[in-house]
């Protein structure tokens, strides 16, 4: 046979089948006629033709399975076959391959953003060796410049050495600002990381010298929308925080820093910071934690290695940069830092600490909804081969071997799940998308590369092989197991109790696993409900912020207060403002001010439970924030024009600082440096309001004049509650704010805005949760429906003999709902315990509920009995219109 | 089912089919069927349908060749041609076999 016929018969398998069936024709008719000349009649010997022939159905099928090429024919004849079916009965197929659909797609999308997230090492070379430094602890990874500088200079034992901080760089001179993510990194970031330009130059570790000059590296995507492509950006100036400075280089857009999630435009050199910012703690602030430092081990070079060179550099380095400033005892401990390192081959990123928790629930939660979808289908298929069981029988007794029909099935339902994942696939694209969407917030867009990689496919072929094995090889192993004789003596009806029995036992399963997801649903939606309805102290509605930038002005400590107090005025003046604010930082904004209060009389426990945080606030402030005050007074005009070092404190903190006695008219101190604060006099009392994150309860609070101990950065936010539009309301201040000074830039946002981007995960957990939840149900619903429809078609006679022995339609009714309501409840009392076990997962991302919370469960144990009864109504109501003459003439 | 009787080794069936059209020239199915059970005097007793797998496992070895023609009863039957390849084929067979009858008849004395 040439290669020219074995690839016709790849193609035409039909052919071998026709030219074999004639080469057997001619075999029996040549023996028949010799049988015949031998005297035999032509009956007879047409029976023993046959007979020494064998078995010819067999021997077609061993003739097919020659080799890889017919067995490659016989797939596809398989294939074809399965083809047919399927479109045969094309309700059934749809059915199927949309759940699936669903089901892997729901999967796949899931999967490629822990894949983005979790799993994926950096685009670097060899991301393996890399070693994220700490203090000691994995989590304890940020560092000072100084003491960067010190294990720089002391890192000739490891091939690389290099560090990273985030920047974000406002692009605008004056006016709204226009920000950009920033990175700032050491010299030898990217020759370390095997990072290179697509055009120009980037840094080297030679370039890596105090007070260097101000260059910025921009990504390709930055260069594209910027500054006009990748070709004409080298050369470009861009405006970082007011200082112009030289564009040398667009970086691989491969590459995108080393937190995953975090879209980086410009990097800086760290050694620049002097010229780019105006806060001289960049470099030289031996308290200023803003740096990651990362390791490259020599070749051959063991972790324990590492780490005992690290624990011998560990005391040089903390010795050479102890914080002047800091109580002796705060010395004390820092020259007891530690210095150690991880595997970091994926970078170290906030989205995934953020995220990983739930990512680990979403996926549980969508491997649990494609197993109720394959029960569904498994049930569908084993209805299928009921009725199928007689072609079975009759293709085995005409010879097929076992092994083909179950090839031929199996073949059915991994096309099935083939054309659901195919589908699932196009369908997680779209949803991923949409899912990262949902995980960015107005001042941190999240970028994760989302292309689906080898792992992603092959997850999703693995899963839509699994599923297809899964809900397929039950109903294949029961048609193998068809006895031939007996299929074709019981006509139609047969194993019908096996297959309820089975059908049953997947309805339960289904039952069990949709409670479990209702209950974690409800769980989530609980929590997101209880988050957006809490009183957190101020009213989240109605209020602009505006974040004002003095930096690049000049202004400082108090001619900056002055001049804000001025603006603040104009605002109030502004037509629809009902009250305005200034204050150092807003409820719920990222980031804090805390420090260690001393208050003659109180003893903290240990140094935490002396903590409090503290705000800057002008008079007003909580006023314009619904924040009431419970004793005492306000913060007036006069405290801050004054400077007086007067303080309003939080219910939390007067309860615990000060206790039963009245605090107005005591004092408190802060440390500075060796010596303490001025003190600062208690003036009043207000309600507590959520700090910086809304589930966790009002810490001790302190509310100073603004100027008070000092501002860090040269930055307030200006609260505005207004009956006008904002729109109108952000030119107003924009053209006050300039008037003021043209330097100032603004950022606008509102209060409502900045509260819900702080609860991004629970929102997108709720959102999900409650839609796979209600998935879950419809496809157990469906799944009871089915099989309860099934239950009185096959018990159509036996419910005719019961009417017609008097049983009353109510009854009967009550027959079929009872039987679905046994189902549900066992699978419901399975289910309770699936969730008392599986929500555990749940609990680090509830908020005022418990994982086992007692009202959810019992809630959605009844939804689903409720499902439950409404998805055995029809098939009983079709059960009491069963006419008892018809089903016995029948049966 | 039942084993069929007279089953022969498979590699044999090879062996007997390529010695059959060395001897007798081109041949269909039947007549090598016929032939292979006349020239072992009737003691060996091919179940006749297991020829044709042979044949196709065979072709699509290259060790013959099939061509469609016609019976003497005027039937359509794919002749059989041994081929270059299937004679060196036979002589690897023919070697075969005699080094395990002579095993198995060392056995048979020895033993």
């Amino acid at each position: 046979m040439s290669w020219i016929d074995r690839v016709t018969n790849l193609l035409r398998p039909e052919r071998l089948s026709r030219d074999l069936d004639v080469e057997i024709d001619t075999h029996l008719g040549e023996r028949t006629d010799d049988l015949v000349a031998a005297g035999m009649s032509p009956l007879a010997a047409r029976a023993e033709a046959r007979r020494r022939f064998g078995n010819r159905g067999r021997k077609k099928e061993s003739a097919h399975d020659v080799d890889t090429l017919a067995w490659l024919e016989s797939v596809a004849a398989d294939l074809r076959y399965a083809v047919r079916t399927l479109r045969n009965s094309p309700g059934f197929t749809a059915v199927a391959v949309l759940s699936l659909a669903l089901g892997v797609g729901a999967n796949t999308a899931i999967f490629s953003l822990v894949d983005a997230i979790t799993l994926r090492s950096l685009p670097v070379s060899h991301p393996e060796q890399l070693l994220q430094l700490d203090q000691g602890k994995p989590n304890n990874n940020v560092f000072t410049n100084p003491l960067w500088e010190a294990v720089r200079d002391r890192s000739a034992g490891f091939t690389s050495a290099f560090a990273y901080g985030d920047e974000q760089f406002n692009l605008a001179n004056g006016g709204a600002v226009d920000f950009a993510q920033g990175l700032m990194v050491s010299g030898g970031f990217f020759d370390a990381l095997g990072v290179r330009p697509i055009a120009g130059r980037l840094t080297h570790a030679s370039d890596d010298v105090r007070g260097c000059t101000p260059m910025a590296m921009v990504s390709a995507g930055f260069a594209e929308r910027r500054l006009g492509g990748t070709a004409g950006a080298v050369g470009r100036t861009v405006a970082l925080d007011g200082h112009p400075v030289e564009v040398i280089g667009v970086v691989d857009p491969r590459f995108s820093g080393l937190d995953v999630g975090r879209r980086v435009d410009i990097y800086a050199p760290l050694c620049a910071y002097g010229a780019l910012s105006s806060d001289p703690g960049m470099l030289d602030g031996r308290s200023t934690w803003y740096l990651n430092i990362m390791l490259r081990p020599n070749a051959g070079m063991a972790l324990p290695a590492v780490n005992a060179q690290l624990a011998q550099l560990a005391p040089i380095v903390y010795r050479t940069t102890v914080p002047g400033d800091w109580a002796a005892t705060g010395r004390h401990s820092y020259l007891q830092g530690k210095l150690s390192a991880t595997p970091s081959p994926a970078g170290v990123s906030d989205l995934r600490d953020n995220y990983r928790a739930a990512l680990t629930v979403l996926m549980i939660v969508v491997g649990a909804l494609l197993l109720i979808a394959c029960a569904n289908i498994a049930n569908l298929l084993l209805a299928r081969a009921t009725a199928r069981q007689r072609e079975m029988a009759i293709r085995l007794a005409i010879g097929a071997a076992r092994r083909r029909l179950v090839r031929q099935l199996l073949t059915e339902s991994l096309l099935l799940a083939g054309t659901g994942a195919v589908i699932g696939v196009i369908f997680a694209r779209w949803a991923s998308r949409l899912l990262m969407g949902f995980l960015s917030t107005q001042d941190q867009p999240v970028a994760v590369d989302l292309s689906i990689n080898a792992r992603v496919l092959g997850f999703t072929i693995a899963i839509a092989t699994v599923t297809g094995v899964l809900f397929g090889l039950l109903p294949a192993w029961r048609a193998a197991r068809t006895d031939p004789q007996s299929a074709m003596k019981a006509g139609g009806a047969v194993r019908g109790a096996m297959r309820r029995g089975l059908g049953r036992v997947l309805v339960t399963g289904q039952v069990a696993l949709s409670l479990a997801l209702v209950v974690s649903a409800g769980l989530l939606l609980g929590s997101f409900e209880r988050l957006v309805t809490l009183d957190p102290g101020f009213q989240r509605d109605g209020i602009l912020l505006t974040v004002l930038d003095f930096t690049p002005t000049g202004l400082k400590d108090h001619a900056l207060v002055t001049v804000s107090a001025q603006l603040l005025q104009q605002v109030r003046q502004l037509p629809g403002v009902s009250s305005a604010s200034l204050s150092w930082t807003t409820p719920i904004a990222r980031g804090g001010w805390n420090d260690f209060v001393r208050i003659p009389g109180y003893r903290p426990v240990d140094m935490r439970d002396s903590l409090a945080n503290f705000n800057q606030v002008s008079d007003g402030y909580f006023h314009t924030l619904g924040t009431p005050l419970l004793a005492g007074r306000d913060i007036s005009g006069d405290d801050v024009a004054g400077n007086r070092s007067v303080v309003v404190i939080n219910r939390t903190m007067a309860m615990k600082m000060f206790g039963s006695a009245s605090p107005l008219g005591r004092t408190f101190t802060t440390p500075a440096g060796d010596s303490a604060s001025p003190p600062r006099d208690v003036i009043g009392v207000v309600g507590d309001a959520k700090y910086s994150r809304l589930t966790q309860p009002a810490p001790p609070t302190g509310y100073f004049p603004v100027g008070i101990g000092g501002l860090g950065n040269s930055t307030l936010t200006l609260e505005v509650r207004s009956t006008r539009p904002f729109a109108g309301m952000i030119r107003d201040i924009t053209r006050l704010a300039a008037s003021t000074s043209p330097a100032i830039t603004l950022r606008f946002t509102t209060l409502a805005q900045q509260v819900s981007d702080s609860l991004t995960r629970p929102r997108l957990l709720a959102a999900l949760g409650g839609f796979f939840g209600l998935l879950a149900l419809l496809l157990a619903m469906i799944g009871l429906y089915g099989t309860m429809a099934y239950h009185v078609t096959r018990r159509r006679s036996e419910i005719g003999l019961r009417m017609a022995l008097g049983a009353g339609r109510l009854r009967v009714m009550r027959t079929v709902v009872g039987e679905a309501n046994r189902i549900v409840l066992i699978g419901v009392v399975l289910g309770i315990a699936l969730a008392l076990m599986g929500t555990r997962v749940l609990a680090s991302l509830l908020y005022g509920v418990t994982a086992t919370d007692t009202g959810t469960v019992l809630g959605s144990a009844v939804l689903l009995l409720i499902t439950g009864a409404i998805a055995a109504a029809i098939p009983a109501w079709r059960a009491t219109r069963v006419d008892p003459v018809q089903a016995l003439r029948e049966g | 089912m039942t084993a069929p009787r007279n089953d022969i080794l498979q590699g044999t069936l090879a062996l007997l089919i390529l010695q059959t059209l060395s001897a007798r020239g081109p041949l269909h199915g039947y007549a090598l069927t016929q032939q292979i059970q006349r020239g072992s005097a009737e003691l060996l007793r091919v179940e006749e349908g297991s020829v044709y797998p042979a044949l196709h496992r065979m072709a699509q070895a290259g060790w013959i060749k099939g061509k469609w023609g016609m019976t003497e009863r005027n039937r359509p039957a794919r002749v059989y041609v041994l081929t270059a390849l299937g004679a060196a084929q036979l002589e690897v067979e023919r070697e075969n076999w005699a080094r395990l009858t002579r095993g198995v008849n060392r056995v048979l004395r020895l033993a």
